[in-house]
């Protein structure tokens, strides 16, 4: 396919797109945009490279469990060639006597370069990358070379980079606190936990249009509509500012302007001041811990496994997952986020007027988090652009 | 002698190598596992609250999350010393999770992972030499297990439509357990002291709905019968001998009535399980049932004579009929399946936990001792140089430890627990391939006995929600976070892959002093031991054909399937595998623990 000005990955005619639009169920989404659809090229594959670095399969797994659209609609509806994914592609990694054998229907490895090498494909990364030991990146191999490598060859010849999950986003478990972490060494694409300028990418030099789907695991809806709205230009990966919050996360899934709280199942319990104080009652999570009014993501209205449940309906206090710092941000998760020193970077004295006490007047003490979580935003924005 | 190296091995969770000798004959002589990753994961445990343990160790594994968090909560529920009080319909709930965890994974493995290498291009140059039978063979294959994005010669093959129903089936289970947990992967429920769900008469409704509709799978694609008929049958047949008639009665007359039409349809009989093992068995297909091919799994991932090698489960499932929780000391006497150490000669033995230890003497750690998981020690090697995967089986070539019980490497999954359950038509086949001279084990064998387990446990799944979970009854009780005082906890599980074990220890903080894991591939992928005794799956490779039924078609080291299916049919997962911790704190009361 020929580059356009936009590089947009796909375009159709509208009478195909509308047809994809309703196969997908992805109009809600891309009515958010308001965009026109105007365009009338042929319609051609867009190619996606999916890599494994330092994860738990977590997202592919979650990708399996996709409902509106699944993964086999979204494949062939958006008319995507899934062109690598190592847990599921047929090929593997073959070396006799050391060389790379057979062709690509079989080795993985020749397939991976090869598909590399044509370029025009949106990588997809799910984990984090290595640097350690000692900027070696050995700490993760696989076809015999780093994994650091492999995501160098793949990020320069990308199109663009949707960074699935915590860890390829910002780390995530991998690069929590613990004795270990300067050692291994694992960063996100971009960022490294909050910090915009501490990913893989910064590490190599290599500047690219990079989205965090954030979460972990993380939502099917969020990477395929995501993927849907590149491929389909609703999101033009040359100007991504507008669609995208300070960490880079789509505005759509993870709004600027409430928290899951919001939307929480729980929420009535919680304007009531009926707040639990243990584990397996209905009321308000808050008092066990629950980080939602912290927490920016739409998991309350579209709940996960095809709209089955969600962390709070199911009776578990938030463990803000979807939060550039998690875990530790978050942690520990069954203690009030008030009885913390410091959260999200912030001092918690200065959250502590609204504490438990005033969740009796719920209403207020909720629009006072509000504030402050946006007043957070604004301070580590500025923070992180001196 | 050809060096034929796997790297990656794909469809399984993580990053896996294996490196062999292939002699001129064809045959691999020596191999090394090799897991690829670390991340030093548990030492990130250190410091914290017990309880942000079962949300953590999740975050190990997204395929078996729920294993993770079961092993942990069992270990904080002893840590507080509320495993004796936890109450009935939270053992319930654990239990349901549990099992959908297990049913899910096996069932991705089946379809997902595992089912793909039915139709590795080597099959079709092998039915192309058996006119008719051959090609539709072929083609039925190739319609149920084509996986996504495959192409043979150039052509894109459509995915497969056993390949497709698989995945939505793991989809419905995961829904079933989202219910519960919030949400899959790294549901939110298990906590110590209980769950955090209850749940309403309207869920139990959802719950045997989500059966059913597992039930309609297994009884339109993967059995050519219906399932009660095969659970009669087989699990609860009178001996192992009937339940081994019973299958090949029916293979036969399924054989019987399509071989002269050449017809493998769903309704001429042929479920997926059919067709695996009518045609995956040398010994059923070809010797028993007279087909004129068969892909002979059972010549591979076969144990060699002198094998060292032992089967271990730590138990799974509380008894909740009795009202049996989780005890430490007694645990998988009376869980639904049993903890056992089962020797190479097949004997069973009780299980105590005190047997296990963990070296790395091929490992890239810098410390070797042979230690038990309270004592373990982790330090990873800190330059890139010592990082060297060509050394061969004398050098170190893993992140993964050895771990081994009473000086045993041991396999691990649905062959121990079969075994510890007695499972009649698990323990026939074995015995069946033993008396005819195979390898008891082998690839063919993990694959029935992990089906088999999910059928048992779908109808252990509606017998848990229709009869045992009360919507009034208690799901929680808090824990006194003080116990936690410097104490220790130990939980044993079993996760889809095997047997899985967390220890804890706490300080006068109350928080983490040590945490450590031994995890199901660390057992079945495990490198040499300070003795140089390979691990299961090393010893499982060594004698295997590198090539396509027994090397039918000559010897192709560049499409290496007998690495294939016997590394995949351990089912890896080497995320669990490689995350090992630093434990430098040694006991200060030894305890002797005996279970069984």
């Amino acid at each position: 396919m020929e580059k356009t000005e936009k590089q947009d990955f796909l375009s159709m005619d509208r009478r195909t797109f509308l047809k994809v639009v309703g196969a997908i169920g992805a109009s809600t989404f891309l009515g958010i945009h308001r965009s026109q659809i105007t365009k009338a090229l042929e319609l051609s594959k867009t190619k996606v490279i999916w890599l494994h670095g330092a994860e738990c399969t977590g997202c592919s797994a979650s990708l399996l469990d996709g409902g509106n659209p699944d993964l086999s609609q979204a494949i062939e509806k958006l008319s995507v060639d899934l062109a690598f994914h190592e847990t599921l592609l047929a090929q593997q990694g073959i070396f006799v006597d050391g060389r790379p054998a057979s062709t690509s229907e079989l080795n993985s490895e020749i397939l991976l370069d090869e598909a590399i090498e044509e370029g025009n494909y949106i990588l997809v990364v799910e984990g984090s990358i290595a640097n350690g030991p000692e900027g070696s990146g050995k700490y993760c191999m696989y076809g015999e070379r780093t994994f650091k490598d492999i995501f160098e060859k793949a990020a320069s010849n990308a199109s663009a980079i949707l960074a699935v999950g915590m860890c390829a986003a910002y780390g995530g478990i991998n690069s929590s606190d613990s004795d270990l972490k300067e050692l291994t060494d694992f960063r996100g694409v971009a960022y490294l936990n909050e910090n915009p300028y501490g990913g893989m990418l910064s590490e190599l030099g290599i500047d690219k249009p990079v989205i965090n789907i954030a979460g972990c695991p993380t939502h099917p809806d969020w990477v395929l509509l995501t993927l849907a709205a590149v491929i389909l230009g609703k999101i033009d990966i040359n100007n991504l500012d507008p669609v995208l919050d300070t960490y880079k996360r789509p505005l759509v899934f993870f709004p600027a302007d409430n928290s899951m709280h919001d939307n929480c199942p729980r929420r009535g319990y919680y304007d009531r001041g009926i707040l639990d104080d243990d584990f397996s009652g209905k009321g308000c999570l808050l008092k066990v811990g629950c980080k939602g009014p912290y927490t920016r993501s739409d998991c309350g209205l579209r709940k996960w496994n095809n709209g089955v449940s969600m962390c709070t309906q199911a009776g578990s206090s938030c463990i803000a997952c979807c939060e550039p710092g998690f875990p530790d941000a978050a942690s520990p998760f069954y203690e009030m986020i008030e009885d913390k020193p410091l959260a999200y970077g912030m001092n918690v004295g200065t959250m502590s007027a609204i504490g438990v006490g005033a969740a009796t007047v719920g209403v207020a003490a909720h629009a006072a988090r509000r504030i402050i979580f946006d007043k957070y935003a604004e301070e580590h924005k500025e923070k992180l652009e001196e | 002698m050809t060096r034929v190296v796997v790297d990656p091995l794909t469809r399984i969770e993580g990053h896996l190598r294996i490196a062999t000798e292939v002699n001129e004959n064809g045959v691999i002589t020596d191999a090394q596992s090799s897991g690829m990753l670390f991340r030093g994961m548990e030492r990130m445990l250190v410091n914290r609250d017990p309880r942000d343990a079962a949300r953590f160790t999740q975050r190990i594994c997204g395929i078996c999350p729920t294993a993770q968090s079961l092993a942990a909560v069992n270990a904080l529920d002893d840590l507080y010393e509320v495993a004796d009080q936890i109450p009935k319909d939270a053992l319930v709930t654990r239990n349901l999770i549990q099992s959908l965890n297990t049913m899910a994974s096996h069932a991705t493995h089946i379809y997902v992972l595992w089912g793909p290498d039915l139709v590795n291009p080597a099959y079709k140059n092998i039915l192309d030499t058996v006119e008719g039978t051959g090609s539709a063979l072929w083609k039925e294959l190739l319609s149920r297990f084509a996986p996504i994005s495959y192409k043979l010669n150039g052509e894109s093959v459509a995915p497969g439509t056993a390949y497709i129903d698989g995945i939505k089936q793991k989809k419905n289970l995961e829904e079933a357990l989202a219910l519960m947990g919030g949400k899959m992967p790294h549901q939110m429920s298990t906590v110590a002291g209980g769950v955090t769900y209850r749940p309403s008469l309207a869920d139990i409704g959802k719950l045997t709905a989500y059966y059913h509709k597992l039930m309609d799978f297994v009884d339109g694609s993967t059995l050519g019968v219906d399932h009660e008929t095969w659970l009669e049958n087989t699990y609860r047949a009178s001996s192992p001998q009937k339940a081994v008639n019973f299958l090949l009665e029916h293979l036969q007359s399924v054989v019987d009535r399509s071989l002269s039409s050449n017809n493998f349809s769903q309704n001429a009989g042929w479920g997926d399980l059919e067709l695996i093992s009518a045609f995956g068995s040398e010994l059923i297909g070809e010797k028993t049932l007279g087909l004129p091919a068969s892909f002979k799994l059972d010549r591979t991932g076969a144990y060699p004579e002198d094998s060292n090698v032992g089967f271990l489960t730590y138990g799974v499932f509380y008894d909740v009929e009795n009202g049996d929780g989780y005890d430490p000391v007694g645990f998988g006497q009376t869980s639904f399946q049993p903890a056992s150490f089962i020797n190479s000669s097949f004997e069973k033995k009780g299980f105590d936990h005190k047997y296990i230890t963990e070296e790395t003497t091929h490992g890239f750690y810098t410390s070797d001792d042979a230690l038990h998981p309270f004592d373990g020690v982790t330090d990873p090697v800190t330059s890139a140089s010592e990082i060297d995967f060509e050394g061969g089986s004398d050098s170190r070539y893993s992140w993964i430890k050895a771990p081994r019980y009473n000086g045993i490497p041991c396999e691990v999954g649905p062959v121990s627990r079969m075994l510890a359950m007695n499972e009649p038509l698990t323990t026939g086949l074995m015995n069946l391939f033993s008396e005819n001279g195979y390898s008891a084990v082998n690839s063919f064998t993990r694959m029935i006995a992990k089906a088999q387990e999910l059928l048992i446990l779908s109808e252990q799944f509606l017998k848990w929600v229709t009869v045992d979970l009360d919507p009034n009854g208690k799901y929680y009780v808090d824990p006194e976070l003080k116990n936690a005082k410097d104490s220790r906890g130990i939980g044993l599980w079993e996760a889809p892959r095997g047997a899985l074990g967390h220890w804890v220890k706490a300080g006068s903080d109350l928080k983490i002093t040590n945490y450590q894991m031994v995890v199901p591939t660390t057992w079945n992928c495990s490198p040499r031991d300070a003795n140089g005794v390979p691990g299961p799956l090393e010893q499982a490779l060594m004698g295997t054909k590198i090539s396509a039924a027994e090397n039918l078609l000559g010897v192709d080291n560049a499409n290496p399937t007998g690495i294939l299916h016997t590394a995949r049919s351990f089912d890896p997962c080497i995320a669990c595998a490689v995350h090992t911790i630093d434990l430098t704190e040694k006991d200060r009361t030894p305890r002797t623990f005996t279970i069984v």
